[in-house]
């Protein structure tokens, strides 16, 4: 099958085209799949974006240009500066619980333990479960009068069960309870990308830490820490991207049936959806779009300064 | 002195062991919970102390969840869409990723900082423009959308990028030199020894596309056209006091990613560690 | 101003353009996007001939399609008299219904016949231009506005109407008469104040934990709770002044705090329905719109209600205020004014919102809009309506205010008081700081 292409290299002087240039269109030619479907629909889209934040539509009437009178009014807008403060309190939550939980998880995991590739697949399965699924059964299992969560506690403490915490229901634990589900959810993933990092540190490296007379915990600090510092930084940049634009897990664990979240539980990505979709407001809508984009790209930046200056 | 320190061994593996254990147990809770109320009365569910077997089991609540709701039609939906994004992602991010990895060519490095600078704009950024776009094509409320939005990923041609890097050069040219096209090259020789790498991406993409939420929610707003994420919702703002019913809708919709991880995972934790996407 | 649209048409050109050049092919559809983001001046020319000969397929946009008991035998009773239409439904469900509804419409759907759920939903799409004029239709085919109760005016924009009633609800009081039996405490009346019915409400809850009966219950709707507060008619919901909420608020969260009723933010977070807490015997009184009487009928009927012993009564309402006022909502027909089938879809229309529709309605439990001393009795002779006579009278209402009255910025005022409401209820927001949230955000609106 392969035959006739196998022949047409030696054929190439009597072509039209010379070697390099045909060279090029064969890596064009693997690259054109991808990238077109990714100019379309990932690159035109973005464009557009910074477009329309200066614009007002509905999606009917005829646009309007009107400068940066969208951005003006998102200062003005205390929902979405509820919605920012919401979103950066979440990340600043999510961000390093899950990173050391899927740091430990990874080095127990990387040791030679009985029934290992077991504890790998239930660590990694919140993952791959169905989020609206789990986020059911959470609320289910948290809520606060009828729940095994409450009922236990209050076996325990004896405290009534109107008077423990509401979970996702009481406005001061909702974070709380939404950034302890986002670990639960998340932390195999990551904990994953960090055993393929342990994988990758030569072993070698620890046999002669341990030849020093270095004890575990030094070890861990001058072999394990250093050598981690790529995977590290890798894990920081997906979580707090995608800390930044959550907003399935909000919705299915506050939203109710009729998609509404509150000032304690107001994220960026609800506010855009919202805008867009509900007040048809799709001007104002990527103006928000544009200020997380802003933000996610700003931290990665201090991150990527970061990585240059301690990582290697 | 060799003793004491085998004994804090002993005494830290135990500990450790017991902690794993733990964490396992919770872990595993609220799958359990799931299973045991899913076949359970809607009055039962609540009942304290509760009853991880339940006496009467209620089989029923399968059953009776393909009517109430059109489960068969939303999975079947899921499946498609999951199949389809999963084996077009596949094709073109391995394809390109041939390219950029063991070809020369002009523009190659802006082209690849390009994938990777959109790996960190949220698709939330641009999510409300490529609306517009896909509904002005009449893409809205038909399958293709979420197909076209979801098969060409920058995040999986990286991915299969870092897994080409390592394997080495010669091994192209030796092939080359035997007279195999590049096409030749990437189908006979990258794609088997990349198993890892696809494994990784299959089971990323399927369970991705599998639980996406918001993509359908905009784009799928007719029910025959829903998937199991929007369905399930739908079913548990319908059917908010059917609890029983619902543990049971969410077992049925999270068994088909679990075969496909389970199915998978022998080659996971290698393929992330070959691609290198530790960074 | 003008160049300002003068700019943003530019635009629109250059977006629809460049998409167009993105991609081949589909080149009709990209055609039919550039055209809808100018004003269409196009007319109907594609109506078929006359309605009633060649086969014509109807799309109907709508919600619930297997929980409501009136589509199926409307769309029978149609096609008995017009064997040559067929008609689709498309089920859009029942949350964010009015989004999904302009979304669609937006996006170009071959719908013909659109149901309408809500006024602010309503003056979106009639500020979108999506829905077909019917005041010449009306007049063409004598439909008599004066039918529908007043219905008809309180919905129309510039002196023109773009739907048509057929279901006209009011908001009564379920009350589950084993609890009150049980418990040794009259039956609520026909007539009752907001304090008696606090008061019977608190003499009701007792229990607790899974065993527990809350007196009353409030829906996490923003109209079960603050709509109380406009029934005595001095104030409404889109003049930009709150202030008058404030003792409905405290009552609600007295009740709330009291245990009474149950949590807003429990109910909220676990999407609870109230069709559920009513159904296991956990509510003794329930405020909710008559739309549940044909639910709870059926499904008492089929075993899954287990409040099987019910009745209704008439809204509480404000002292000094005649018993029987309360609060309406109506549902709508419309026609998509890009329709292929206007004709036919107008025609259609027509029959539901006529009075043959409004039979069939009346015969599923459903209150139509066209409201008769016929259709009243044809409702509470229904198989499994309560049988005493309070609540055969409580159908008859003396004043009904609607929910959401038609306001050209209703959506986005429907939208800060929802986000309001939603804060003071989770006590995110004391009453005072949300009443105030609302006063300014609307007024900022209105005065834009």
């Amino acid at each position: 099958m392969q035959n006739e292409t196998v022949l047409q290299p030696k054929k190439a002087p009597k072509s039209l085209l010379s070697k390099g240039v045909r060279d090029h269109l064969v890596a064009y030619s693997f690259i054109a799949p991808n990238f077109i479907g990714f100019a379309i629909f990932t690159l035109v889209p973005m464009f557009f974006a910074f477009v329309l934040a200066f614009v007002k539509w509905d999606g009917s009437n005829p646009m309007e240009f009107i400068g940066f009178d969208n951005f003006t009014r998102l200062m003005r807008d205390t929902t979405f500066h509820k919605a920012l403060w919401n979103t950066i309190v979440y990340t600043i939550g999510v961000v390093p619980f899950t990173m050391a939980v899927a740091l430990a998880l990874a080095i127990l995991l990387n040791q030679r333990i009985i029934a290992r590739n077991f504890m790998r697949t239930v660590f990694f399965f919140p993952y791959v479960a169905s989020l609206v699924a789990v986020a059911a059964v959470w609320n289910f299992i948290f809520s606060p009068t009828m729940g095994p969560v409450n009922n236990i506690l209050h076996l325990i403490s004896g405290v009534p069960i109107e008077d423990l915490p509401r979970w996702a229901a009481d406005k001061h634990w909702a974070m709380f309870t939404v950034i302890l589900f986002t670990v639960w959810k998340n932390m195999g993933y990551y904990m994953v990308i960090y055993l393929a990092g342990l994988q990758g540190i030569n072993p070698e490296l620890y046999e002669a830490a341990e030849l020093d007379g270095a004890n575990a915990w030094r070890r861990f600090r001058n072999v394990t820490v250093p050598q981690l510092a790529p995977t590290t930084f890798f894990v920081l940049m997906i979580l707090v991207i995608n800390s930044f634009k959550v907003y399935d897990i909000f919705i299915n664990l506050f939203a109710g049936a009729d998609n509404q979240l509150n000032d304690s539980t107001r994220v960026m990505v609800y506010q855009i959806y919202n805008t867009a979709f509900r007040s048809l407001d799709y001007g104002y809508a990527s103006a928000m779009a544009i200020v997380l984009f802003l933000l996610v790209l700003g931290i990665t930046i201090v991150q990527f300064r970061g990585e240059k200056k301690y990582g290697q | 002195m060799v003793g004491s320190n085998k004994g804090i061994r002993m005494g830290t593996m135990v500990l450790v062991y017991a902690l794993l254990l733990a964490t396992v147990f919770c872990m595993l809770v609220p799958y359990l919970w799931m299973l045991s109320s899913s076949l359970k009365l809607n009055k039962d569910v609540f009942s304290f102390p509760m009853q991880w077997i339940p006496a009467h089991p209620r089989w029923e609540n399968f059953v009776d969840i393909w009517t109430k709701i059109p489960l068969g039609r939303f999975i079947f939906n899921t499946a498609k869409l999951s199949v389809i994004v999963t084996i077009l992602q596949l094709l073109t991010s391995s394809f390109a990723a041939y390219a950029f990895s063991k070809l020369h060519f002009k523009g190659k490095n802006v082209l690849f900082l390009g994938y990777i600078a959109t790996i960190a704009i949220p698709w939330q950024a641009y999510m409300v423009p490529q609306f517009i776009m896909m509904r002005s094509l009449g893409l809205n409320n038909t399958h293709m959308a979420i197909i076209l939005l979801q098969a060409f990923s920058a995040f999986g041609v990286f991915l299969m990028r870092q897994f080409y890097q390592g394997v080495p050069d010669e091994l192209c040219e030796a092939a080359r030199i035997d007279g195999l096209s590049e096409y030749g090259i990437w189908a006979r020789i990258m794609l088997p020894l990349s198993k890892p790498a696809l494994s990784t991406l299959t089971i990323f993409t399927f369970v991705s596309t599998w639980n996406d939420f918001l993509g359908p929610m905009i784009y799928l707003t007719k029910t025959d056209l829903k998937t199991i994420q929007i369905g399930l919702r739908m079913f548990i703002s319908q059917y908010s006091a059917e609890y029983g019913l619902i543990m049971a809708a969410s077992v049925v919709s999270i068994i088909p990613v679990v075969i496909v991880f389970l199915a998978l995972q022998k080659y996971f934790v290698q393929g992330v560690a070959a691609s290198g996407i530790k960074g | 101003m003008n160049h300002k649209r003068l700019y943003g048409m530019t635009f629109a050109t250059v977006l629809s353009l460049s998409v167009l050049a993105g991609c081949s092919g589909n080149n009709n559809e990209a055609n039919n996007a550039a055209a809808t983001t100018a004003p269409s001046t196009g007319s109907n020319a594609s109506a078929s001939a006359e309605p009633g000969q060649d086969p014509v397929t109807l799309k109907w946009a709508l919600w619930d399609w297997e929980a409501t008991a009136y589509y199926k035998p409307l769309i029978e009773a149609y096609q008995k008299e017009h064997p040559n239409v067929t008609i689709e439904y498309v089920d859009l469900g029942s949350t964010d219904y009015m989004t999904m509804l302009s979304t669609q419409l937006s996006g170009g759907a071959d719908l013909d016949i659109l149901t309408i759920k809500d006024i602010p939903g309503y003056s979106n799409l009639v500020k979108q231009n999506h829905l077909e004029p019917l005041k010449g239709f009306m007049s063409a085919n004598s439909i008599d506005p004066s039918l529908y109760g007043g219905t008809v005016e309180q919905i129309e924009v510039n002196d023109e109407v773009y739907a048509l009633p057929f279901r006209s609800d009011f908001w009564i009081v379920y009350y589950n008469k084993d609890l009150f039996d049980k418990a040794g405490v009259e039956y609520p009346t026909n007539d009752m104040t907001f304090d008696q019915y606090d008061e019977l409400a608190r003499k009701m809850t007792s229990g607790s934990g899974a065993e527990k009966v809350y007196g009353a219950h409030y829906h996490t709707w923003r109209s079960a709770v603050q709509l109380f507060g406009i029934l005595d008619g001095k104030n409404t919901v889109v003049d930009g002044n709150y202030d008058f909420l404030k003792p409905t608020y405290e009552r609600i969260l007295k009740e709330q705090e009291d245990g009474i009723v149950m949590d807003y933010a429990t109910l909220k977070t676990s999407s609870t329905h109230y069709s559920g807490v009513f159904y296991n015997n956990s509510v003794a009184m329930m405020n909710m719109g008559s739309w549940f009487i044909a639910t709870q009928i059926e499904k008492v009927k089929s075993g899954e209600s287990q409040a099987t012993n019910w009745g209704i009564v008439k809204y509480p309402h404000p002292e000094g205020v005649e018993a029987g006022t309360t609060l309406g909502t109506i549902t709508s027909l419309a026609v998509n004014q890009k329709s292929k089938h206007k004709e036919a879809a107008l025609d259609f229309m027509k029959f539901v919102t006529g009075e043959t529709g409004a039979t069939v309605i009346a015969s599923t439990g459903t209150i139509p809009a066209i409201k008769n001393d016929e259709v009243i009795s044809s409702i509470t002779s229904i198989d499994g309506f309560p049988a005493d006579d309070n609540s055969k009278a409580a159908l008859t209402t003396v004043k009904t205010y609607l929910e959401m009255p038609m306001h050209e910025k209703s959506a986005d005022i429907e939208v800060i008081l929802n986000e309001a409401h939603d804060n003071i209820m989770t006590k995110n927001a004391t009453i005072d700081e949300g009443l105030k949230d609302m006063n300014t955000r609307v007024q900022e609106l209105l005065n834009n």
